[in-house]
């Protein structure tokens, strides 16, 4: 079965300031098939957004750019698309929901007037048609009365019902591929519970494809069939989901797993990682998480560790996986 | 031994007025009766979700906001009585640790500059406060060379623990933490988590811990008070909270946190709609227009706080509300996962 979305050595740099760029993601692949969710996971700096808008082609104009790799959308190369057909694209086979509900939405129209925009934006239908529509989509997020609340401003609307219109309006024209960054992180977590539970069953209701991007361990394992981890720009660690919580093996995965406190354990004091996560500018010999890895050793500082396949479809860059029988750490 | 923060009864209601010359149309509820005591060296956590008046609490314990109502004991003295000149004497035992490490910080003040104005104001280590500002820096894992730096130069966590330095220069006893560590990323907020209990232990701290995230709670918490709404809804020392939560509000708060073991299949309370407007709060229990087991007593009759076996629980019905099954017992312990953890803590 041929991938729906395909990134392969994608590199996505910035300019600097005082002139010359920088990679903000450094050469990553992964592929999502129709019907599954891949979670990319990563803490803030790895470049799991401005993966998901290297995708969406959304990169700030001038600043940013793809300077190597390449994304497939269906087989198509996204790069070779003129701005008008990404556009017709976006938001029609691929759309996005952001993590920000207060300010992804227009504050000055109801959000009747949002969702019909983007509706007929990329279907040929009518004004009556298209509210018909939107009215059966709020209904399909399970906002209450859906009717009348079409025609209230945003401001009018908690964070979870703005975040359940966000959704709304990213599957008003049946998405392929459905980008997800960060999509209940600015919730409470009743209503986050409420929000992954209407992704679910969007999710079996209309066969897309999600690409869900967070920081939070706890939203993969509910939702992703597959896990990418990300850090400082590079994919460190890639495997089904059962099994990259189960039998992690780069040491910062383990250590990530370590930092959580548990609810359903009793801990002594959390295993944090020291030191902290280098900017993307700074150069790092090797391995970026060398210099706070207990497991590093001489050649993890010298040689940059390649993603290698250690069976099962578990991947993972490090030199010294799989991490199995190491007793002594920092050998 | 007796309570360093002791509340009572602690209301604030904020008008609403629809002009800002205009006569007061109606009132936030903000905080509505609260109580509860607190021991130095122990942590007492306020949790629940946006608008449950946690953050208003903090601060009217340190009085930054005057209480419309109440009392609020620090050492056997009213804070809410107290005159402008004692109240400044005070405050250097009380003090504060902010969300956002990046607005909470002067970015025209050097590190030292920032820890050498507590001790300015409070007349505290004179002679010898650059020593002193040093001393604080390495208390908080910094190194001493950083004090003639700017906050800009600094990553999240660093800055949080210039904050927590900062707090800790005046020598405090009870420190308010207002979602200290919820801005920052898992692997450093681990950090600053181990950080705080540290300090705790050395120093014999108390804290009031401001948080919506439980599993962070359930580390660093004694005892946790669960609001809704402006009141206290469940009071109880964490094993018994976390063991058997006995109010609905609890249990669903509870099993609605995404646990990171895929595959665990849980009973989930799955509450409807939103937290009602704290302007018009329901009559009778005010969780109950969201609970599963709401009956017709539950808009006529405020349930009590009432306290069993010193676990607190404000609802009519508990005794007969089945709690959901608790997880622990399911996951099984990752022996190799564990191991490997290990080599994180520093030797």
């Amino acid at each position: 079965m041929s991938a729906l979305l395909e990134v392969s050595g994608l590199r996505t740099s910035f300019k600097l300031e005082g002139g010359g760029e920088f990679a903000a993601v450094d050469g990553i692949s992964f592929s999502v098939a129709a019907g599954r969710t891949l979670g990319i996971v990563g803490e803030s700096g790895c470049g799991k957004s401005v993966t998901s808008l290297s995708i969406m082609g959304l990169l700030p104009k001038g600043q940013g750019r793809i300077s190597a790799g390449s994304v497939r959308f269906e087989g198509q190369d996204l790069a070779t698309l003129t701005a008008d057909e990404m556009r017709a694209l976006r938001g029609n086979r691929m759309a996005m929901i952001f993590q920000e509900p207060m300010t992804s939405l227009n504050p000055a129209f109801t959000i009747g007037d949002q969702l019909i925009e983007g509706i007929r934006c990329h279907r040929d239908i009518g004004p009556q048609a298209a509210r018909a529509h939107a009215i059966e989509m709020l209904r399909r997020v399970r906002i209450p009365s859906p009717e009348q609340r079409i025609d209230e401003y945003p401001h009018k609307l908690s964070g979870g019902m703005r975040q359940r219109v966000m959704i709304a309006m990213a599957l008003s024209c049946e998405p392929q591929l459905l980008i997800a960054d960060e999509p209940t992180t600015a919730l409470d977590v009743t209503i986050q519970a409420q929000v992954l539970d209407l992704m679910r069953t969007l999710r079996e209701e209309t066969g897309a494809a999600i690409v869900l991007i967070t920081h939070d361990l706890g939203v993969i394992a509910e939702l992703a069939d597959d896990v990418v981890v990300m850090y400082s720009g590079k994919i460190v660690e890639r495997a089904p989901v059962e099994k990259l919580f189960a039998n992690p093996q780069h040491p910062y995965t383990i250590g990530l797993l370590g930092s959580i406190p548990k609810l359903h354990l009793e801990q002594g004091r959390l295993n944090a990682i020291e030191g902290q996560v280098p900017t993307p500018m700074t150069q790092v010999p090797g391995c970026r998480f060398a210099p706070r890895c207990p497991f590093a050793v001489a050649q993890c500082r010298q040689d940059v560790p390649p993603l290698r396949d250690l069976g099962d479809g578990h991947e993972a860059a490090c030199w010294r996986a799989p991490l199995q029988t190491i007793k002594e750490p920092g050998a | 031994m007796t309570a360093l923060l002791k509340v009572e009864n602690l209301v604030k209601h904020f008008p609403v007025r629809k002009h800002i010359f205009g006569r007061q149309t109606a009132v936030v509820h903000a905080v509505d009766g609260l109580n509860f005591e607190l021991r130095a060296g122990e942590t007492m956590a306020l949790v629940g979700e946006s608008g449950c008046g946690k953050s208003t609490v903090g601060r009217l314990v340190l009085r930054l906001l005057d209480a419309t109502a109440g009392k609020v004991w620090f050492d056997g003295e009213d804070l809410m009585q107290l005159s402008p000149e004692r109240l400044r004497a005070r405050r250097r035992e009380l003090q504060m640790i902010f969300q956002d490490p990046y607005s909470s910080l002067n970015p025209r003040m050097t590190v030292e500059q920032t820890l050498v104005e507590p001790l300015g104001l409070h007349g505290l280590a004179i002679g010898r406060r650059r020593e002193r500002a040093a001393e604080l820096l390495e208390l908080v894992g910094l190194a001493p060379q950083y004090l003639q730096r700017y906050p800009h130069e600094f990553s999240g966590g660093q800055r949080q623990r210039i904050g927590i330095a900062r707090a800790l220069a005046v020598e405090p006893r009870l420190i308010v933490c207002d979602e200290a560590v919820s801005a920052l990323d898992v692997s450093i907020q681990a950090q600053v988590v181990n950080l705080l209990q540290d300090l705790q232990r050395r120093l014999g701290l108390a804290y009031v811990f401001i948080a919506h995230d439980l599993a962070v709670v359930k580390h660093i918490a004694s005892h946790v008070a669960v609001m809704y709404l402006g009141q206290i809804v469940e009071y109880a020392d964490k094993r018994s909270l976390f063991a058997a939560p006995r109010h609905p509000y609890t249990q669903a708060l509870l099993s609605a946190i995404p646990i990171p073991e895929p595959g665990l299949r849980r009973v989930r309370v799955l509450l409807q709609g939103d937290v009602p407007n704290p302007i018009e709060p329901p009559s009778g229990c005010r969780f109950r227009t969201r609970c599963p087991h709401a009956r017709d007593r539950c808009a006529e009759e405020v349930p009590a706080l009432r306290s069993v076996e010193g676990h607190s629980v404000a609802c009519h019905f508990w005794e007969t509300i089945q709690a959901p099954p608790s997880v622990s017992s399911e996951v099984a312990v990752n022996e190799r996962l564990m191991r490997l953890q290990a080599a994180f803590h520093p030797a």
